[in-house]
């Protein structure tokens, strides 16, 4: 019917408003989330869910009532003409293209690309192949041939049409196989078509040195996009790609990589600025390298040989070349050769056990022989690179960048190779991969704990000390180094057994105790160092060989801080201002975090041992560097770590030895940061002052709840004969502490304020009988929280507010029935802060849920928390309650209204056989009636 | 160890010194350093990539601590810059003169009366007010490069 339509007005140049509506709607209906049945959907082969990284796409499958519609009328024949002969008429005029008709029809042609399913006949996909085949033919004309069409682009003519090919493309590899999609263009193949294209908008990729032809990146990504489709699609299929196939991979990647090297060594001479886009951001360069060597990979017989050849050669000539120019630009050349080798022999593995790529398991099933699998040999060149490193004459050769690539190019292969992850049979069971179509396990057994593992492995740390050393102000090599290469080596325990085992590790702990140009690290990376090296001692079973080899390790910290707090002591003045005793304090402290962090049951008690070795010195550096924030704030870091860490496995003395620590901790804080006031006149930096406070307060909270956690679980051997400790008591001690540093400025910051009544929360309902304890100002200023709290928008702290608030209650109510007079006659009077009057908190907070729940927008999701709260309350004093509902009963005019609303609320506390007890069934029972009041009260009020 | 005792005497000799060279790669956010001569408190610090050539870059943006203004530097990241040493003392209040100087007691027993309030009216009216009304108040002062400012106030008295 709409097609009709579009006929009808085929006069197109007068009547091309009707045609764009037209073909709008065309393109909605195409984007129905039509109806699949289920057996239809197992009986073709075409995969319906789709992973694709970056594009929205939709398959249309409308089902075989559509057949009439839109197959067997041609109307889809008709759209293609229809759009054939406007661009034909247009076709001197640059602009059309992107012409709304122009992109609306194209639109909606792309989208019937999409088209799949039960619309077609079931004849072995003939018809279907026949239609795509169709749609492929006219689309063809968008991107070829492609240096005509890319020449024109860069030239200005508009791209949305070159795009929108892609797009087809992009679309139609999605629902075929491969092979398919090869013969659809005969005689020259549509991945030859596609090898063209990706090369052509490649080379004008490499050429744009602005944002402003952002076509072609996009066009660069969708076709990138495709291959890696088309790619996955073979291996799933276990078919494997022909040679002719292979071969267009092969000289697409070699040519592509060959265009990077040569823009590498051009753009070697020009400034920063110039090429900026070529280093721009790291992460979307590598999405696209790591799509580019997923061509690589289905070719690996040709390319990788290749780039062996291509780094060989470069390598022989770097020694050669005295002009420090020239050499520059082979090492930018050698860059991007190591780049690119990682990517194509391993995977990022983010959020994955990393794992050798099928790819290469696949192919090569005639090598027999380790040295000369092409895998093993570009390994190897780049291998026995990084061991030429280890020579301080080659290395003078060097420059930071080829370092930083050649540690993340150990870190991935250590990850990948080493020891890997499927040397167990098992694996191969579970992989679509037939076992006949491996080649023998050379590649898992190649670096499997035999002496080529030991050698490489000896390697890496040896470049680690190199990195970490002798390149002092390179964050970001250092960073890699801390943060990939050594953390791979320690990952997986069968590594990490064979690495310390080696003599080089054993360098690494002695330059991470000794030597002082580590100290130079940023501290993040301090800590993640000290994490990482005492992870290691996990692969130690011995545990008192695993205490020996901690405390050996973090020995020298502890000495140095031990010495720093005794000469700071002394000569406050002099010494401690000093920035970089400043500096050198925090890289102490981070790499004690970094310990603590990385506490594990063997290795716990050595951890301890060194942390009570450091209290008395933090603690009189916490005096010290009072006014220090940077100090202040990584001291009591370190606390909440600590006590994170060790708190679950520490016996009775030791946790009252920790917990005296923390107490001591918070006191030195608030004596010294309690009532202050900061005067500047730079709004500036009061305004980090107020973040520096924040981060402390929060790190204070942190720490309380952390010791909480005692309570929850303690892995001690309870029979130690002492008294255990009142975890509560500590706790209710450390608010005392906390409240009076509080203000409510500080609640305004979200995360701040959901640990603080997380915290809140946590220790009402755990400890309620120790409320009673706190100060009179200081049980009123949480309840001014509390009350504040509740009047929030964030669901969490309204939840976390109301279980606080029902722990109260609930308490205060069981303390009434038991007749315990005595109950806290100094905390039930709460003084609201806005007017003087004082009121019974349970009233206060009857009165203000009561006033929330059915007068203001009360969250729906949330009446059932406000139920577990409001029960208590009411049944704390029914009277109070009766007048109030009498209140707002009364309020209303209409007769009829009131009498609904009385009813409505006899409801609550009369059906479902309510009684006055706060079990649990009780409280399903209200939540129920509360549930239907809310509903029925918001009815009757909000109706007038 | 000796080494390391020796590291801190060569220090403790220079404590009269303005400044301290500290190697810009280590000096971070809330840190401070020397821009154009001034006393600065970093609040943005971003280290380039790496060049092609060599090294990296350190971007501090940084307030002054005496004047608020805000000062920009770039720096190799394996140079040395300069830090100011930052020093805060505490005195306590003990009268303020009609001219807008303050009178602090030291801890030696005597008394510094070379500091002004501050020119802001908010903060100078805390002082005051404070002060009036008999709080013990305790000043903190500090200190760099030549320069003294009050930069907080803190009331450890009865209420």
């Amino acid at each position: 019917m709409v097609t009709n339509n579009v006929k009808e007005y085929n006069a197109f140049t007068i009547e091309e408003k009707v045609c764009i509506e037209a073909l709008e709607v065309m393109f909605q209906i195409m984007n129905w989330d039509f109806k699949v049945i289920e057996s239809c959907r197992s009986s073709t082969n075409i995969r319906n869910k789709l992973d694709l990284k970056n594009f929205d796409h939709s398959v249309v499958q409308p089902g075989l009532a559509w057949y009439d519609v839109l197959i067997s009328c041609g109307h889809i024949a008709w759209l293609l003409d229809f759009y054939g002969t406007l661009r034909k008429r247009f076709k001197d005029d640059d602009f059309w293209l992107g012409n709304l008709l122009a992109s609306s029809c194209r639109q909606l042609i792309v989208q019937l690309c999409s088209l799949t399913g039960t619309i077609f006949l079931s004849d072995n996909l003939l018809s279907y192949t026949e239609y795509i085949r169709q749609m492929l033919y006219s689309i063809v004309e968008w991107i070829n041939p492609p240096d005509v069409i890319i020449d024109a682009i860069n030239s200005g003519k508009c791209a949305s049409e070159m795009l929108d090919g892609c797009r087809a493309l992009l679309s139609i590899a999605t629902l075929i196989d491969t092979e398919t999609f090869n013969s659809l263009l005969r005689p020259f193949g549509t991945l030859q078509l596609m090898s063209n294209l990706t090369l052509k908008v490649a080379f004008a990729f490499g050429n744009i040195n602005n944002d402003e032809q952002s076509c072609i990146s996009e066009a660069m990504d969708i076709l990138l996009e495709t291959w890696s489709i088309l790619l996955m699609n073979t291996y799933s299929s276990g078919k494997g790609l022909s040679n002719e196939e292979k071969n267009i991979c092969a000289s697409l990647f070699n040519y592509l990589m060959d265009s990077q090297l040569k823009a590498a060594s051009v753009l070697i001479f020009k400034s920063e600025n110039e090429s900026g886009h070529f280093l721009a951001s790291v992460s979307s360069r590598d999405e696209r390298l790591g799509s580019i060597c997923l061509i690589a990979r289905a070719a690996a017989d040709i390319t990788l040989p290749f780039l062996f050849t291509s780094f060989s050669e470069r390598l022989k000539g770097l020694c050669q070349i005295k002009k420090q120019n020239d050499r520059n630009s082979t090492l930018e050349e050698l860059y991007w050769l190591i780049l690119m080798s990682g990517h194509v022999l391993t995977d990022s593995g983010e959020g994955e056990t990393i794992l050798i790529p099928d790819a290469f398991l696949v192919q090569f099933p005639d090598v027999v022989e380790a040295s000369s699998h092409p895998v093993i040999v570009l390994s190897e060149s780049i291998i026995i690179f990084a061991e030429q490193i280890l020579n301080t004459e080659m290395r003078a050769f060097l420059n930071p960048r080829l370092m930083e690539v050649l540690v993340w190019f150990l870190g991935r292969w250590v990850n990948t190779y080493i020891l890997p992850v499927e040397s167990d049979e098992k694996y191969y069971r579970n992989t679509q991969i037939q076992r006949k179509q491996l080649s023998p396990k050379i590649l898992p057994n190649y670096a499997g704990g035999n002496s080529q593992g030991k050698r490489i492995l000896h390697v890496s740390i040896f470049i680690s000390i190199i990195a970490l050393t002798s390149y002092p102000g390179q964050p970001k090599l250092q960073a890699l180094t801390c943060q990939q290469l050594l953390p791979a080596l320690v990952r997986r325990k069968n590594v990490c057994i064979q690495v310390i085992s080696l003599g080089s590790w054993n360098n690494l702990l002695n330059v991470f105790a000794n030597d002082m140009s580590l100290f130079s690290l940023s501290s993040r990376l301090q800590r993640t160092l000290a994490e990482t090296l005492i992870h290691s001692a996990s692969a130690i079973k011995d545990s008192n060989l695993s205490n020996q080899y901690v405390s050996g390790l973090m020995g020298s910290t502890v000495k140095y801080l031990v010495d720093i707090s005794q000469i700071t002591k002394n000569d406050v003045k002099a010494v401690s201002p000093q920035p970089d005793i400043i500096c050198w304090v925090c890289s102490l402290l981070e790499r004690l975090r970094g310990a603590v962090r990385a506490t594990e049951p063997q290795t716990q008690k050595a951890i301890f041992d060194n942390s009570v070795a450091v209290m008395n010195p933090l603690l009189s550096m916490m005096s010290i560097y009072k006014d220090e924030a940077t100090v202040v704030y990584m001291i009591l870091k370190y606390a909440v770590d600590l006590v994170e860490g060790q708190v679950v496995f520490l016996s009775t003395e030791d946790t009252r030895m920790l917990i005296g620590f923390c107490f001591n901790l918070l006191e030195i804080y608030s004596l010294h940061n309690a009532r202050k006031i900061l005067l500047s006149l730079s709004p500036g930096l009061l305004n980090e002052a107020e973040i520096e406070k924040y981060k402390d307060l929060s790190a204070l909270l942190q720490l309380l709840s952390n010791l909480c956690s005692k309570d929850l679980v303690d892995f001690s051997s309870a029979s130690d004969g002492l008294d255990s400790i009142d975890i509560g008591q500590v706790v209710y001690m450390g608010l005392h502490v906390v409240i009076p540093l509080m203000s409510s400025e500080l609640l305004k910051y979200t995360k701040f304020s959901k640990k603080y009544f997380y915290f809140l929360s946590h220790i009402f309902e755990v400890y309620p009988e120790k409320t009673t304890q706190l100060k009179n100002e200081d049980f009123i200023h949480i309840i001014g929280t509390l009350d504040w709290g509740i009047r929030q928008q964030d669901i969490e702290v309204i939840e976390m507010c109301l279980r606080a608030l029902n722990a109260l209650a609930s308490y205060h109510y069981k303390t009434k029935l038991s007749w315990n007079a005595d109950i806290s006659t100094q905390l039930e009077k709460f003084q609201r802060p806005n007017d003087m009057s004082t009121e019974h908190i349970m009233h206060h907070f009857l009165h203000s849920l009561t006033h929330l729940l059915f007068l203001e927008n009360f969250r729906t999701d949330l009446v059932g928390t406000a139920a577990d709260a409001l029960l208590p309350l009411l049944l704390y004093d029914q009277e109070m309650y009766q007048k109030l509902v009498h209140d707002i009963v009364e309020r209303q005019s209409n007769d009829i209204q009131k009498s609904g609303l009385s009813t409505a609320f006899n409801f609550l506390t009369d059906s479902n056989q309510l009684s006055a007890s706060l079990d649990r069934p009780n409280r399903q029972r209200f939540r129920k009636n509360l549930q239907k009041l809310v509903i029925d009260v918001s009815g009757i009020l909000r109706t007038n | 160890m000796s080494d390391d005792e020796h590291h801190f005497e060569s220090k403790a000799d220079s404590g009269a010194s303005k400044t301290y060279p500290q190697q810009a790669g280590t000096i971070r956010k809330n840190g401070y350093i020397v821009i154009k001569g001034r006393a600065c408190k970093v609040v943005e610090v971003s280290t380039s990539k790496t060049g092609k050539h060599g090294h990296a870059k350190c971007h501090f943006v940084a307030i002054d601590i005496f004047n608020g203004k805000k000062l920009e530097d770039i720096v190799p990241s394996s140079h040395n810059s300069d830090v100011p040493h930052v020093n805060r003392t505490d005195y306590q209040l003990i009268d303020i003169s009609e001219d807008g100087f303050v009178s602090l007691l030291t801890e030696n027993g005597n008394t510094k009366d070379d500091l002004r309030l501050p020119t802001d009216d908010a903060l100078l009216s805390q002082i005051k007010d404070g002060f009036a009304e008999g709080k013990d108040l305790v000043v903190s002062v500090m200190s760099a490069m030549g320069e003294e400012q009050i930069c907080g106030l803190k009331d450890i008295g009865p209420k």
